[in-house]
Order: C-alpha cells, then structure tokens, then sequence
C-alpha cells in the first residue's frame, strides 16, 4: 500500500483475487466460529486499530479536510461582516444579537452555529458519514475490509464511529474558529445571556463547550442517518444527496405553520435547541429532549444501518 | 428472503417501537396506573376552598413551571410580521412562557425564542422588561392604584397565567351555566380537579370550558376553551411543567447588563408609552358605543364600525402596519351575506362569528351564524 493510494482514501490490496463475498460465503463460516478462539482483548485492540487507521483516512484525505476549512472560514467571514456593521452603523441600528456579539467575543460562537446548524455543517458531516459504506462499495474496496475475520458489526460500528468523530471535529471546528475571531475582534470579559443576566467569561467557555456537545451529538444523529443510507447504495453521491433531500425536507416542512405538530419529530428542529445554554437558569430541559431525540435516531437509523448492512450481499 | 432477514430487520422494527413506546409512555403509564382520584367535590366546595387557597394572606405558594398556550381558532392564517413575540401571534398556534412565582409580588415571566428571549421580572414595586432582540431593559415604575392598565384590547404577555385566565372565566359563571367537576383529571402530571362549565344555550359556539385546578394547592393549572363539534379544544392555556417549591432568587433580581439600553416607563401615569394610552382610551370610546344583544353565553356585541375609519387608522406606524396585513386576511376569507336585516360580510371562527354589516355596525359574538343574523335583525 503506496502512500500516494492512502491519502486518497483508495485501498488497494495487491496480490489478492477479487471474490465476490455473498450471503453463502459468509454463512459457509459463521462468524462464532471464527471469533470464538481470538481473545476479547485482542479483538478490541483490532477494533481501536481499525478506527485509528480510518480516522487517519478521514482526516487525511483533502477533500474531508477542505471541508473543515469551509467550515472554519465561515466564522471569520461573520466576525469581520460584524465587526464592519458595529464599526460604521450607529448603536440603534443594531439588532440586539449584533450587540452582543460586538459586546463580547464568546457571543460570536453561539451565532456562528446558529448559522451553521441549519445547512453547512450537515452537508459536511454528510458528506463523510454518507460515504463511509457506499464510498468503499463504490471504489470496490468493500470485501478486502471484510476479508478479515472482522464481522460486518464492527466493521459498521468502525464506520459510524468514524463519522461520530468527524462530526465533534467539525462541531470544534466552528467553535475554535467563531472563539479566535471573536477574541481577536471583540472585547472579553463578563457575557450578557439571552435572559439579561451576566456571567463570568469562565462560565461563558463552560457554556460553549456544552454547546459543542450538544451539537456534536445532533451532528452524530445525523450521521446515523446518513450512514444508514449509506449502506443501501454504491455511490456515495446518492447517500450524501439522500442526506441532503432529508435536510432540506425536514426544514421545509419545519417552515409550514401548519405542520407545527410534527415539527417534534423533525431532526434538525433539535439542533438549535443549544440556546438554551444562554438562558438563565440553563434550560436543562431542552437540551434532554434534544438529547433523548438524537438518541432515538440513532437507535432507529443505526439499527436499519445494521439490519441492511449485515445481510447485503456484498459484490464489489 | 431467508429466515435470517426477517430476524435482522426485527431489531429495526423493535428499535422503531421502542421509540414509539418511549414517546406514548406518558399516556400509556397514565393508562395503566389509573386516573388519579380526588375525594369528590361539588362546584361551589372547590370554588370556595380555590378562594381561601388563594386569597390567603400569603396568596398563592411559591411555584414555577412552563405554561404552553395553544390557540387554533379557526382564524385564516395571520400574516407572521410581527414578530415571535408580538401579541397578535398569540392568537394562533401554540407559545410556551416560563413562569417562576416567589410569592410577595415576585414574580418572573420569561418567552424563549429562538435565540431570542423577553422577560417580564416583578420584584416588589419594581419591575424590569427585558427583550434581548432589541437589547433594552425597561425599568417599569408601577403607580399606586393603577390596576386598571389592562384596559388594552391586545392580550398580555401575562394574560397567560392560569390563574388570571381562570378569574376571567369564573366572573361569567351564572344562571346560564351548567356547573360540574370531574375529580379524576391530571395537568403536568398532577393530580387536579377539572370545573367544566357547559353553557346552557343552544346558540353558542362554545362547548364547554375546562378549568383545571391543582388538587393540594388549588391553583389553577388549565384552562381549555372546546367549541362545538371539536375534541382538540380551541384554546388552550395551562402548565406543562410545574413545581411548587419556592424558585431562586436570581430569577427576581435584575440588574441590567454593560452596553444595553436602559429605558424608563411608568405604568399608569403615562402609560406603557403613549401608544397605549391611545388605544386604552380607544378601546373605552368603544366601550361606550356598545350595545348588547342577547344575554348569557349568546351575548353579542354590536357596535358601529366604519370599515373605511379601520382602513385609515391601520396605515398608521409600524405596529399599525401588521394590522392592516391581518385586516385585510381577514377581510379577504369573509363571505357575503344578506338576510331581511341587510347585508354584509361574514367572517366566521371556531369560537368567534362577527358580522360586518354594509349599515355600519360590527357585530361579534361566541354564536352561530344564525344568531348574529338574528340579532342584527335587532335595532
């Protein structure tokens, strides 16, 4: 394996004859039977590998880390549009938001994602978690990844894991990106909450990183679903444009008054429940709902993911 | 397909009715465990022992919750112009405040938006209105003997807490009414004792109204306004989440943060800057020019009204702006009608028929179309 292969995510196993892996030669040798032998030990100790040489592909690879700097550009092209307007436009001008962010550096963060969550960084996360199966189908790298007496379960949970990881990175990303700018723009000190109250700029950091877990967390659901899609084709584009049909979808009917009440049941309505951490008391609350509904999704899409991935016939 | 796929796709569908499980449990516990049951109560017990609960000289105990109003009048989509926290929105769809009560005019009142949130914070003789949209704190002098300032035809921000909503209504309890009280109701997950007030007249739009009051505290929990041939009530305003433990005292104190507009206002003196002042002087002309038709649940208000004066006023300012949108929606659903009375147009809601007729006189009223022609038949 070149260097050259690696960094363009393609896996090339010289000297192997292509063997088309089906149904029958799977259960020719049940998993059990091959698993049973090999020490749990060592069985996690392969798995942890094979997360670190994927994650290693992931952030590796160009396009994913271009994706990134998209990411991290937005931020910066925020802070300084802002910082333009609250130079020239006279305070009354301002909308309340725009004070805050020229008020305080942190504040620059929390509109950074409240941008960010409704398209950007769901294509991003789709992008990778949506090629994560089909990408390797699509290539026909797919049965050398199963060749080895690995299991397609945690071959999948390596996928998702890989995603979930891209996904926080992406989540940091902004933050670190949005907290730099505004730190470099704006004056610190003490933050002013959506409530009026004031908190010290320690607990404003404390307040932005629940909010990366938060939106981390949604960005990780919604890579479950892409990597559902995942599984049920061999180009990558459809999964990602699946994702993306999703996305808009689910923010076009959150757009219709009338359809209020299935709004709920709507991923992306939970992305932006990380407001709540400007509120005074933390609305502990929504952010459990918020939770408790990525947590259903993942549930929900992880097991089609698995109830599709473990029976496909594999042929590329 | 294989024995095998059928096994694999069971952990989907397993998972998906979980989920599902998971969303019913509330309902489905509710079922299981049975209703909660009060000792029995009649109508005028549970309104005297609500009067002394309330009316103690501490008043009603410490509490704070999440109060969710939800209105589906029927009304032809409104314009959404002004704002998530305009009160016209109140007037459709569903809007959650959070309610904390310390008890001793304390009290703290706080709509979230989406990255947004106002607040209403009464402590004592002073109180701050808080709207971060816009950054501004406003410090509200409250005058001595200056209650009457909720003349304004729109609805408060604080019109929604239950217990006003529920003083509202049992003002119309009378010969009109039929009283019961279901003693096996629950709102945010309490045990409470349900009033349903049943209006005895045939011609009124209203089926019943439930209140909903707390069975330990008697504080009232639930409004619901259900018209005629309807399950899912028309308005409803109660808590979704409530705890009757004494809030922190942060919640009470403001101090306004570093960069913000500090505005003054006095209430009652001034009033909530002139524009209100003009309207609640407006609405008292109006008041005067009423006449009623019909008694009880089918009263009907007549008054004179010029669609040209409305026109002209609503093209006035930014607020007025949002009115003239709505008028004309309004206008727009309206149907024509005629009878032996006249004619004139129609607009017709779930609760709500109002009669615009071509002589000049509005007529509104809780009742069917037929009786708003009847009583426009009266002089």
């Amino acid at each position: 394996m070149s260097t050259a292969d690696t960094q363009t995510g393609i896996r090339r196993t010289p000297g192997l004859v292509p063997v088309a892996e089906t149904m029958r030669t799977t259960e020719r040798h049940p998993p059990e039977e091959i698993s049973a032998p090999v020490p749990p030990a060592r069985r996690t100790w392969a798995f942890w590998r094979l997360l670190g040489s994927e994650l290693g592909l992931t952030f590796r690879r160009p396009r994913n880390l271009a994706l990134l700097a998209v990411l991290a550009l937005v931020p910066i092209v925020l802070g300084i549009g802002l910082w333009i307007a609250a130079g020239s436009g006279g305070d009354d001008e301002m909308s309340g938001l725009i004070q805050d962010v020229a008020g305080n550096s942190l504040m620059l963060t929390f509109l950074s994602f409240s941008f960010l969550v409704l398209l950007l960084m769901p294509v991003v996360v789709s992008v990778v978690a949506g090629d994560s199966i089909a990408g390797e189908a699509g290539t026909g790298t797919l049965r050398y990844l199963l060749a080895a007496p690995a299991g397609r379960t945690r071959l999948l949970a390596v996928k998702y894991l890989n995603a979930v990881v891209f996904a926080y990175a992406a989540t940091a990303v902004v933050a670190l990106s949005a907290l730099l700018t505004g730190l470099i723009l704006f004056p610190g000190g003490s933050v002013t909450l959506l409530s009026g109250t004031t908190v010290s700029m320690a607990d404003g950091l404390l307040r932005i990183l629940v909010t990366v877990g938060y939106v981390g967390a949604g960005m990780a659901a919604l890579a479950a679903v892409a990597v559902a899609l995942s599984t049920f084709t061999e180009v990558s584009i459809g999964a990602i444009a699946g994702t993306m049909v999703f996305i808009i979808v689910c923010q076009v009917l959150r757009a219709i008054p009338d359809l209020a009440p299935i709004a709920p049941y709507l991923l992306p309505t939970w992305f932006t429940n990380f407001d709540a951490v400007l509120r005074s008391p933390i609305d502990t609350a929504a952010l459990r709902d918020g939770l408790l509904a990525f947590g259903a999704y993942i549930m929900l899409f992880g097991s089609i993911a698995w109830a599709r991935f473990s029976g496909k016939d594999i042929t590329s | 397909m294989r024995r095998g796929t059928f096994v694999r796709w069971g952990v989907p569908i397993a998972a998906a009715a979980v989920i599902g499980a998971a969303i019913g449990a509330g309902p489905v516990i509710a079922a299981v465990s049975g209703d909660p049951v009060l000792p029995e109560r009649s109508a005028e017990q549970l309104l005297a022992d609500a009067a002394a609960a309330t009316s103690k000289q501490q008043g009603i105990a410490p509490m704070s919750g999440t109060v969710q109003q939800t209105a589906s009048l029927g009304l032809p989509a409104l314009p959404q112009t002004g704002g998530q926290t305009s009160p016209l929105s109140l007037l459709s769809g569903s809007h959650e405040v959070k309610v904390w009560y310390g008890g001793d005019q304390k009290f703290r009142v706080a709509m979230p938006t989406q990255l947004n949130e106002t607040n209403l914070i009464v402590n004592g003789d002073q109180a701050w209105y808080w709207d971060s949209a816009t950054n501004t704190a406003t410090k509200l002098t409250i005058k001595e003997g200056s209650e009457q300032k909720h003349t304004t035809p729109v609805p408060q921000p604080t019109d929604l807490t239950p217990p006003q909503a529920a003083q509202r209504m049992l003002e119309g309890v009378d010969e009109h009414t039929s009283v019961r009280v279901i003693n096996n109701a629950e709102v945010a997950g309490r045990p409470a004792y349900q009033l349903v007030l049943t209006p005895k007249d045939e011609g009124s739009l209203v089926q019943e109204v439930r209140i909903a009051l707390d069975g330990e505290t008697y504080v009232p929990l639930q409004v619901q306004l259900f018209a005629k041939g309807s399950a899912e009530p028309a308005y409803q305003v109660g808590f979704t989440q409530v705890t009757f433990t004494p809030p922190a005292a942060e919640n009470f104190t403001f101090t306004p943060p570093a960069g913000a507009k500090v505005e003054e206002a006095t209430l009652g003196e001034e009033g909530f800057g002139k524009k209100a002042e003009e309207r609640a002087e407006h609405a008292a002309d109006v008041a005067g020019q009423v006449k009623w038709v019909g008694e009880g649940w089918s009263r009907v208000a007549v008054v004179p009204f010029k669609l040209s004066d409305l026109q002209a006023q609503a093209g006035q300012g930014a607020d007025e702006a949002n009115g003239a949108a709505m008028l004309d929606t309004v206008l727009k659903s309206a149907t024509p009608v005629s009878g032996t009375w006249g004619s004139g147009k129609l607009i017709k809601t779930k609760l709500v028929t109002a009669l615009l007729t071509d002589d000049g006189r509005l007529l509104v009223g809780a009742v069917t179309p037929e009786e708003l022609t009847k009583a426009a038949g009266v002089k």
